[in-house]
């Protein structure tokens, strides 16, 4: 490898360790009691992960996630897949999505909460619709861009309507239902802090608060530390698995334009 | 498409939302749900508009529309001007590409409590989460598109002796605009969440506190209400939007 590609492979951890630089700097600078330095926040940590309790919340933050995350996906995409396909489907259903896409799906969670208790299923209920949206927009958008001839010509060889959303749409929309499903992924984490916020049982969320109320600030910064390190983590694992999926439609991004 | 499509087009979308009113109130009305927990629509939305026209309900509505749009303007300002500089220059590339993968998909919210505690309880912590927020996906299609710009185009402008400071404004900004208004799109609905979560979080006004309060006292019609006007203020906004980029896009086609 040479060093400039060693270089662009490290850059991520570059970046993250020039941010808790800054961090650090920025604390001993402000001189804040309620703002503990990077190397500080850092030791809280392993604290927080060998603690079996906090262990046993952030696996249920975690699960409860992937069930909403993936339970979304499951039904968005073929929902998002008809809507592009289908002028009839689409109208049907687009304002609907247009009324419910600007509400805070946490926001439902007082209210979910009094008919579904606090407990798994609202959790996950709220982070369901949270992540659906987006999935089911991007979904629609992409396959309403599918290219009509490859249609045609799948109609000509006798594909019926079905298999064509199979074998032609859904191939050729996954780059536009992938990013949504990146953009879910986001969502589903801040779904997942803000509705245990709210409804303080477990969780990582839970954790969170419950030390800001507390005014353990080096427990918050450290959390915040932890769920951030999932957010990547999830992230790269989800960029890992999109680029063996669609390497045939990277875009180029690696030339800079030249016109200095 | 012809205006009587239109108008089916309309009925038919109008179709779902009545069947789920329709719902609700059947819940209410058949005794499945008690009226304590789920109150009648007709309930909630006669509250509605009693609310609306009362000055305290709009200074909510205002301290909610002040937070969005300084939360939004900072998000696209930042964000096209640094989605531009990476995509034009290659030294400000290889800072921000790597900064971006870590930023974008931290989850926002989990940095409100260090914001509450650095920038205090009033509008500062919330318009920079909202603005943090909404910043990454117009940050990111403005890169997108503004990368994908066809280099002939910028070839030919070169060509006729435009400098590279007006080939940016002229050629790359212009090109890039789709893409940006679609980021731009995402990042509004993105402001309305996340301003609404923050108010409910910790706040003393705002859509989102009246939620919480509502929801402290059992008053369930009144929790309807904030949810709802935070609905239609989606739906407003994104129609501005939606006019906006017919306006800039005019020319393009198929917009």
């Amino acid at each position: 490898m040479s060093p400039r590609a060693i270089l662009a492979r490290a850059a991520p951890v570059l970046a993250c360790l020039g941010l808790l630089a800054v961090w650090q700097i920025a604390s001993l600078a402000l001189n804040n009691d309620s703002f503990p330095t990077a190397i500080e926040a850092i030791r809280a940590i392993p604290s927080i992960l060998g603690d079996k309790e906090a262990l046993i919340n952030i696996a249920a933050s975690l699960r409860r996630m992937a069930i909403g995350f993936g339970l979304a996906v499951a039904m968005s995409i073929p929902l998002g897949l008809m809507m592009g396909r289908s002028r009839t489907v689409a109208s049907f259903f687009n304002p609907l999505l247009m009324v419910i896409y600007p509400v805070p799906k946490a926001a439902l969670m007082p209210i979910i909460m009094l008919w579904l208790g606090v407990g798994d299923i609202a959790k996950t209920l709220v982070i369901f619709l949270g992540v659906s949206l987006p999935v089911i927009y991007h979904s629609f958008e992409g396959a309403k861009a599918v290219e009509e001839k490859m249609l045609w010509s799948g109609a000509a060889m006798g594909l019926s309507a079905p298999r064509r959303l199979i074998r032609i749409v859904l191939p050729a929309a996954l780059p536009e239902i992938l990013t949504g499903c990146r953009t879910g992924l986001v969502l589903a984490l801040i779904t997942m802090i803000t509705s245990e916020m709210i409804a303080r049982q477990s969780g990582a969320g839970n954790i969170l608060f419950n030390a800001l109320d507390m005014g353990q600030y080096d427990t918050v910064f450290a959390m915040i530390i932890i769920v951030g390190a999932m957010g990547i983590g999830l992230d790269a694992l989800f960029e890992r698995m999109r680029a063996r999926l669609v390497k045939w439609s990277e875009p180029q991004f690696d030339i800079p334009l030249s016109f200095s | 498409m012809n205006a009587r499509a239109l108008t089916t087009d309309v009925l038919l979308g109008l179709v779902p939302i009545a069947l789920l009113i329709a719902v609700w109130q059947a819940l209410v009305s058949f005794g499945y749900a008690p009226v304590t927990l789920l109150p009648p629509p007709g309930a909630v939305f006669v509250r509605l508009a009693q609310q609306l026209v009362t000055g305290s309900f709009q200074q909510q509505i205002a301290a909610t529309l002040f937070r969005l749009f300084a939360g939004f303007a900072i998000a696209v300002v930042l964000g096209v001007s640094i989605g531009l500089a990476a995509a034009a220059n290659p030294a400000v590339n290889a800072v921000v590409r790597p900064l971006v993968r870590v930023l974008a998909p931290l989850p926002k919210v989990a940095l409100y409590p260090a914001l509450l505690l650095l920038l205090g309880f009033s509008h500062g912590s919330k318009i920079t989460l909202v603005a943090a927020d909404a910043l990454f996906p117009i940050l990111l299609s403005t890169y997108y598109g503004a990368s994908t710009v066809e280099q002939k185009l910028i070839w030919s402008a070169m060509a006729a002796g435009t400098s590279s400071r007006e080939i940016l404004f002229k050629v790359i900004l212009p090109a890039a605009m789709p893409s940006i208004l679609t980021g731009c799109r995402i990042g509004l609905v993105i402001s309305c969440i996340v301003v609404f979560l923050a108010e409910m979080i910790t706040s003393t006004d705002g859509l989102g506190h009246l939620l919480v309060t509502a929801a402290r006292t059992f008053q369930a019609v009144d929790m309807f209400v904030p949810l709802i006007t935070i609905s239609l203020l989606g739906l407003i906004l994104n129609g501005l939007l939606e006019a906006l980029r017919s306006f800039l896009l005019r020319g393009f086609p198929e917009v």
